[in-house]
Parts: structure tokens; C-alpha cells; sequence
């Protein structure tokens, strides 16, 4: 699966939202109103889904997709 | 003036014995019993493994599931409440002032489901297998935020915490706050899940719940001498509070009026009661004075009811104590013993009965009733009996001693 479609099924799984309202380059937080709380479980989520390590500031409830996506595939690539 | 009436213009009730006013009146005036095994996990080596238990709360719910998973059970069976409750007082939330609504609730043990699963994961998975919403899920005052952020509602609010008393307390404070014109309007009541694997290991070791396991439907026996202990149950119990002058001009109908409030400690003992119940008496006094009435004005009394010997004794005491010659004319019930202690709801749940009481003109029963101990009151019991209320007194009581009572008037105007 590609990375973002990964992430896409992460955010869906968490949000409980329906795919088609995801857009790729709007912020979580404009475009389904991601608080912090829910940023902290998709952090969480990722890490646990890429084996990575994220920074506590390298995504935020104003990431959007595209954003997480170019994050996680630099430190898949490294 | 602080002790003028109040209006209950909306009720919301969530309990075994049924969601929303109709199915669940229709349950309790036929006197039958919502005491069941506990299936929904392993209970069998519980002490006690009986509970009133709610299994079909999904299909009453409102909330996206992505509020759910935020949020223990208790907050939801408040937020279903909350919302019963508006419906019925006619309240369209967004053409009220946020600044002077309020919610009053109360509750005793927190939101263990939420809490359990969450710390079970801690110490499996470390910290990054904890809900991040863990730390606003699981606390007492979390149903009263998750009311507060869904209905706008920004207005002064307290969560009380006064063991099964809690709910019956805050709609005493509720009506306290409206007195002094600091609000419009207040969600007054209280929640509480306790059928949960360590709230029920929490509940057993208090050591006052029935072992009656094997016949659930007449294990909870309040004032009856083969009385074991009480049995716990889930729910929620919210009404909607506000001054008896705005109700009136919102032309809605007034359920039933707030007219008196008293609360007292005994200061006694850790767990139990004072036994002679003079501090409960103390309590209905000060509830009777404060309502401007006499104890000859009482058509009803709500029993608290433990079915546990000095809790139940010391309620009879004060009751002989206060009513003197009439304690025996009164028609008395506990109508919990169909559905279980909810705990910190548990008043809440009682004053709303009192009140489908009033409407109806039925007293509904006290279940399991069979050889009144102590004798001398007026026990409704087995069956519903035909009685016109004006006035009632509902009683509640916690741990250790704290005693809290409500006069409630039939609703009419002023």
C-alpha cells in the first residue's frame, strides 16, 4: 500500500470519518477540525504503522496530508 | 429570596429499567425488576455478581462515533439524558444565552470503563499504548464537560461529589443558583457505570452488596428482614431546572417545583451511618423548613433504601423522629430495588419517580418487601398503589454519613 493511502486509512480509522472527506493538502484542523488530542493518537498511530519516530512538533493538528506523507517517506528513506 | 421554587420543566432518564420517560414509567409502575447476571465480562467469582445493567444504550445515541470513542460510558448516558431532558422542556439551545446556562451533576466513582482498559494498556504496551483522551475520559467531572462543550454551554457548573448522594446534592445547589439569579436555566442530575470489572471489585469491597446471586430479581430488598445488601445498576438521571417565572413565560408545562433542600453529615464513621438517624432527621427538617411547610404537608417519601440493617434502620428512625405519629400514615417506597442503587445518580433517578409518581397519582412499589423490618412505616410494596401526591420528600444518602433531602411540589402555577 502506498504510503498515503496508509495514512489515509490511519485517519480514517481514528477519525471515524468517511474517506471522501479527506483532502490531501487542506490542514487536519480546517478541514475536519483535528484537535490536539486527536493529534497526539495519529502521531501515536504513525509511528506505531511506520516504525518511525516523530518529533513532537513535526506534525501537528495543521499538517495536512501531503505535509505527513513527505515527513514519513524522508525518514523511511534515510 | 434563596428559597423560592424552582421549576422542573424537563426530564431525562437512561436506566436498566428503560431509556426516556415512557417505557421507563411503564416499567416501574408495573413493579418489575431489571436485576440481571452480569454477562459482559467474567463477574462469576465477584461476591456479588448481579447489576441492573443498560444493554441497549447504542440505539438511544446521538454522538458521532468519534465522540464515543472519547468518552467513557457515564459521560455518554449523561449526554443521552441531557438530551432527553431538553426535548422535553421545549429548549432550542441556540437561542439561549451560553453565559447563564449551567449543569449540575453529580457522581461517585468516575469513568472506570474508559480508565481500566486504558491503564490495562499501560502497563502492556508502555505509555504510547495510552488514549491520548484517556486523561478527560475516566474523571468525575467529565460528563459535565462533555455536556457543557456539546450544548454550548458556558455558564457556572460544579460536579458534586458526595458518594450516592452527589446527584441529589447538586440539584439541591442547582436550585440554590437559580435563587440568586446567577443563572437561566441549569441541566441539573447526575451518571454512573459502575458495572465494570474494578468499579465492581470497588463496589464488592464495601462489603454492603447483596451475594443473592442466584435470584437476581429478589436479591435487592430494601427494609425487608431478609435484607443482604443493596445491588448496583448503571444509568443517568438529568432534569431541566429554571425559574418558575421564566417557565411560566416560555409557556411550557412544569413538571414538577423544587421547594426544599437539606443536607447534613454525621461525622461518625467512615462507612457507616449514624444509627439513631438523627442527623437525617436534622436533614428533612431543614429541607421542610426551607420549603415553608410542615411534616403534615408530606404525602410521599422516596426512601433511600441500602437494604443493609443500620442504614435502613437509621432511615425509619428518622423518619419516626420527624413525622412523629404520622410516620405510619405516610406511603413510603423504594422503587430502586427494580433497577439497583445507581450510586452517585441514584437521587436524581428517585426525584424523577417522585415526579411520574405525582403525575400519575400511582405510588410505584418497593420490590422484595416482604416482612417490613423495621415495622411501623406505610411501605408500598409489591404493587403500585393508587395515591395523589402534592408534596414528597426524596431522601439520599452516602458513605459515611452524608444525608441529603429534596422537597418536591406538585407542578403548578404559582
Amino acid at each position: 500500500m502506498e504510503t498515503k493511502d496508509k495514512i489515509k486509512d490511519i485517519l480514517v480509522g481514528i477519525l471515524k470519518i468517511k474517506p471522501d472527506e479527506l483532502k490531501e493538502d487542506g490542514k487536519l484542523y480546517d478541514d475536519i477540525g483535528v484537535d490536539s488530542t486527536e493529534a497526539v493518537e495519529i502521531i501515536t498511530a504513525l509511528e506505531k504503522a511506520f516504525n518511525v519516530e516523530l518529533g513532537d512538533k513535526e506534525i501537528t493538528k495543521f499538517s495536512s496530508i501531503n505535509d505527513i506523507e513527505k515527513i514519513i517517506q524522508a525518514k523511511l528513506n534515510k | 429570596m434563596n428559597n423560592r421554587k424552582v421549576a422542573v420543566t424537563g426530564l431525562g432518564i437512561v436506566t436498566p429499567s428503560g431509556i426516556g420517560r415512557r417505557q421507563f414509567w411503564a416499567n416501574i409502575k408495573a413493579g418489575r425488576s431489571f436485576i440481571k447476571d452480569i454477562k459482559r465480562f467474567d463477574a462469576s467469582k465477584y461476591p456479588s455478581h448481579i447489576a441492573g445493567q443498560i444493554d441497549d444504550l447504542e440505539e438511544y445515541s446521538h454522538l458521532s462515533p468519534r465522540l464515543l470513542r472519547k468518552i467513557d460510558v457515564f459521560s455518554h448516558m449523561a449526554m443521552i439524558a441531557s438530551e432527553l431532558a431538553l426535548k422535553e422542556a421545549e429548549i432550542d439551545i441556540q437561542k439561549e444565552d451560553p453565559d447563564l446556562l449551567g449543569i449540575f451533576l453529580g457522581n461517585a466513582i468516575g469513568g472506570w470503563l474508559y480508565a481500566e482498559t486504558e491503564l490495562r494498556d499501560l502497563y502492556i504496551e508502555g505509555r504510547k499504548g495510552v488514549s491520548p483522551y484517556m486523561a478527560s475520559a475516566w474523571f468525575p467531572a467529565a460528563p459535565q464537560g462533555q455536556v457543557s462543550i456539546y450544548y454550548g454551554i458556558k455558564g457556572f457548573s460544579k460536579t458534586v461529589i458526595a458518594d450516592r448522594a452527589g446527584s441529589l446534592m447538586a440539584i439541591g445547589y442547582a436550585r440554590k443558583t437559580l435563587n440568586k439569579g446567577k443563572l437561566n436555566m441549569i441541566l441539573a442530575g447526575g451518571m454512573e457505570a459502575p458495572v465494570t470489572p474494578y468499579a465492581l471489585l470497588c463496589c464488592n469491597t464495601y462489603g454492603a452488596l447483596s451475594k443473592n446471586n442466584a435470584n437476581p430479581q429478589s436479591a435487592y430488598r430494601p427494609f425487608d428482614k431478609k435484607r443482604d445488601g443493596f445491588v448496583i445498576g448503571e444509568g443517568a438521571g438529568i432534569v431541566i431546572m429554571e425559574g418558575v417565572e421564566r417557565a411560566l413565560k416560555r409557556g411550557v408545562k412544569i413538571a414538577a417545583l423544587i421547594s426544599g433542600y437539606g443536607t447534613t453529615c454525621d461525622g461518625k464513621d467512615r462507612i457507616e451511618p449514624d444509627s439513631s438517624g438523627k442527623e437525617l432527621s436534622r436533614a428533612i427538617n431543614m429541607a421542610l423548613l426551607d420549603a415553608g411547610i410542615t411534616p403534615a404537608d408530606i404525602d410521599y417519601i422516596s426512601l433511600d433504601g441500602l437494604a443493609y440493617d443500620i442504614w435502613d434502620k437509621s432511615e425509619a428512625r428518622a423518619i419516626e423522629a420527624v413525622f412523629g405519629n404520622r410516620a405510619g400514615d405516610i406511603p413510603v417506597s423504594c422503587p430502586k430495588s427494580m433497577f439497583g442503587n445507581l450510586l452517585g445518580a441514584s437521587g436524581a433517578v428517585d426525584l424523577i419517580i417522585t415526579i411520574l409518581a405525582m403525575e400519575h397519582n400511582l405510588i410505584p412499589p418497593t420490590l422484595n418487601l416482604d416482612e417490613p423490618d423495621p415495622a411501623g412505616l406505610n411501605y408500598v410494596r409489591g404493587k403500585a398503589k393508587e395515591h395523589e401526591i402534592n408534596k414528597a420528600l426524596v431522601i439520599s444518602r452516602g458513605r459515611g454519613g452524608i444525608n441529603s433531602v429534596l422537597v418536591v411540589e406538585r407542578g403548578k402555577e404559582q
